[in-house]
């Protein structure tokens, strides 16, 4: 790998060098351009995101667009490698003057750019954050709730609300996100009273048998397993427990498992697969709470995913205030406008929205509670309303 | 400790299957088969396809699967033996990286990079062992490494088409003109392998992560394996499978160790090569 790392570094920074020379010029009545970031291809890709974002402003532009003037969006690929999304953050914000960022979604990209981001003054209201940065910079605020926020739901929900004692943790880490999880797992801790049974946090992504993890927490005695798997990965795992005959296993996971796939994959979930929907569930196919987003993403043929649903939220969000701006649509006034909004509440999250100015934003704490059973290859809804991490 | 190390033991089968594969591929068709998983997930991919999108039956779909990957192996080996039938090993084993390279991105193209619903022909656990519970993928897998193994050595000492198979491996040229049907035997062998892959793969690929890459990439345990017999006996590859298996397995239990649980096939054939290397000169080994 080491010679394409350097051939993509090598050309980004070509791209540097040649980004400075080619200023776009975003007058007051040319486009509105708005930018993201996005893992479109490589290891782990996401692509609903930013097309659910696109679909929003063509819908806005064929309705006249922001103001009189048109929004020309720009959703680029990050490939999964840190080198790729920096040049395309700097080509979307250097070069093609962005006014702000909307529905990137990536595994790294906030990690990458967010110091770059503060150095252009410009905004990005991620449709899916991933990484801890997503949620701990000055400049980034997702549309989601996030894995961290997501992993304490999770907990409170197996809890609180299954009163489930001797729960054990298995993380999948990669970079730096253990300190966010054990972070989210010590305020269930302080929120509950309660400890994990053990936590391990050495589960390898992309493992061929976990049963040998499956064993251990068996031995140990849990009667929960939290993960924070990608799908394949806690396929994986639910597998492994079925061979092992482990059939009255709890697991509470993440939205990062929502899925219709998903759902097919699995006909033995143990005790049940719980997860907090990260945003009001799309398989609840008749909700008013998503009936806009599902008539816009079927008539443009995109997956009814999370993804596409925190992309759809983030272009929203950014109409609004983009709508509100009284003059010239400049990132310095859509930076200022973010800024001093006021909080947007929408049916599909528990928690209403606002960039703010605060330094860090992890400010959205619910999630709706969702349940796979054995057997029947459907996701259902368990709860009747929010759950919501109790204020401090 | 000893749970882990059995709980590991359906891995452990597998990797030895496909290492027995490998070596025989090395022996018979002098190539190191990087493809040698690939074929088989392309194949399984293509069975789940079959079942869920055209709605055939299970089984019925599943031996199409693994004719499929018998048929895609037999091609390769089609490809290798007529434009490479005098490269060196190097070169022959080479056209099969790409080819594994074609089948993971492939099979992103075709069916997505999101892991497929797998219905398991094997489910639920076999017999109880000191408390670990023997799943009956384990005992299927384990008993085809050896099956394979034992089977691919009766046919090559006692049936004249094995004896055939070991004169070309040994010295093609002299083979060839005797009169022995090198390619014909040489494509034989490459659809065998690729039969059993298919076959091992569909069995474990239900109950165990299964996106294409993951499956595809079995081939670097299976190669350390067979490393283990230095690609040669088919005896030391079960074993080798088997014991890799077994380590990673109790190496998950011990916090301290888990970490370098990942890393355990490079080590291992890091190790062998050092160790089988250890005599050789610079000169005379290059």
């Amino acid at each position: 790998m080491k010679p394409a790392r350097r051939i993509v570094a090598l050309s980004a920074a070509v791209l540097l060098a040649t980004a400075g020379c080619a200023g776009a010029e975003s007058g007051s009545s040319g486009p509105i351009v708005v930018g993201s970031v996005n893992a479109l291809s490589g290891a782990a890709t996401f692509p609903e995101a930013s097309q659910a974002a696109k679909a929003v402003f063509d819908a806005a532009n064929a309705s006249g667009g922001v103001n009189g003037r048109q929004i020309q969006y720009k959703a680029l690929d990050d490939k999964g490698d840190p080198a790729a999304a920096a040049a395309a953050a700097r080509e979307v914000v250097g070069r093609d003057e962005a006014v702000a960022l909307v529905g990137s979604s990536s595994l790294i990209e906030c990690e990458i750019n967010n110091k770059y981001y503060e150095q252009q003054k410009i905004l990005s209201i991620q449709g899916i954050g991933v990484d801890p940065a997503c949620f701990t910079s000055p400049n980034i605020a997702p549309a989601n709730v996030g894995p961290y926020h997501d992993m304490t739901l999770t907990l409170l929900y197996g809890s609180e609300t299954l009163k489930l004692n001797d729960i054990c943790a298995l993380l999948e880490i990669a970079g730096n996100t253990l300190p966010s999880y054990q972070a989210a797992i010590d305020e269930w801790s302080a929120i509950t009273g309660k400890k994990l049974k053990y936590l391990d946090a050495t589960v390898p992504y992309g493992g061929s048998d976990y049963t040998s993890y499956i064993v251990k927490a068996r031995n140990a005695g849990c009667k929960a397993i939290t993960v924070n798997p990608v799908e394949p990965d806690s396929i994986g795992q639910l597998k492994a427990a079925a061979a092992q005959g482990w059939n009255d296993v709890t697991w509470l996971l993440l939205t990062s498992v929502y899925s219709e796939n998903y759902a097919k994959a699995i006909t033995n979930a143990g005790a049940g697969v719980y997860v907090p929907a990260e945003f009001y569930p799309f398989t609840d196919s008749t909700s008013p709470q998503n009936k806009d987003w599902r008539e816009l993403m079927t008539k443009n043929n995109i997956p009814l995913t999370s993804f596409s649903q925190g992309g759809y939220l983030a272009a929203k969000y950014f109409l609004e205030v983009a709508k509100g701006i009284s003059g010239d649509v400049t990132r310095e006034s859509v930076t200022k406008a973010l800024r001093e909004m006021k909080p947007i509440t929408d049916p599909m999250v528990g928690t209403p929205y606002v960039f703010g100015p605060g330094q860090t934003h992890h400010d959205n704490t619910a999630g709706w509670p969702i349940k796979l059973a054995s057997g029947t290859n459907k996701w259902e809804l368990v709860a009747n309303d929010w759950l919501r991490i109790p204020k401090k | 400790m000893l749970q882990g190390a059995l709980a590991g033991l359906a891995a452990g089968g597998l990797y030895a299957v496909l290492a027995v594969c490998l070596t025989l591929m090395s022996r018979l068709v002098r190539v190191v088969n990087f493809a040698q998983s690939a074929t088989g997930m392309f194949g399984c991919y293509v069975a789940v396809f079959l079942s869920v999108d055209l709605g055939l039956p299970m089984w019925l779909a599943t031996i199409a699967g693994i004719l499929l990957g018998g048929l895609l192996s037999a091609l390769l080996g089609w490809i290798v033996s007529t434009w490479l039938a005098e490269a060196d090993t190097g070169t022959r084993s080479a056209v099969t990286v790409a080819v594994l390279l074609l089948l993971i991105s492939l099979s992103f193209i075709l069916f997505g990079n999101k892991p497929q619903p797998f219905h398991p022909i094997l489910d639920g656990p076999a017999l109880t062992v000191g408390g670990v519970v023997i799943s009956q993928v384990t005992v299927v897998t384990v008993a085809l490494a050896v099956l394979v193994a034992v089977a691919s050595r009766i046919v090559l000492s006692r049936t004249p088409a094995g004896v055939q198979l070991r004169a070309l491996s040994e010295r093609p040229t002299t083979a060839e003109l005797l009169g022995i049907p090198a390619k014909r035997l040489s494509i034989a062998v490459w659809a065998v392998t690729g039969v059993v892959s298919t076959l091992v793969i569909s069995i474990v690929a239900p109950s165990q992560s299964n996106d294409a890459t993951s499956l595809a990439m079995l081939v670097v345990p299976a190669s350390a394996a067979a490393l283990l017999g230095g690609f040669r006996r088919l005896d030391l590859a079960v074993a080798g499978g088997l014991g890799l298996g077994l380590i990673q397995g109790a190496a998950a239990q011990v916090d301290g160790l888990s970490v370098v649980r990942y890393f355990l096939p490079f080590a291992v054939i890091v190790a062998l090569l050092l160790w089988s290397q250890r005599k050789e000169v610079w000169d005379a080994a290059r």
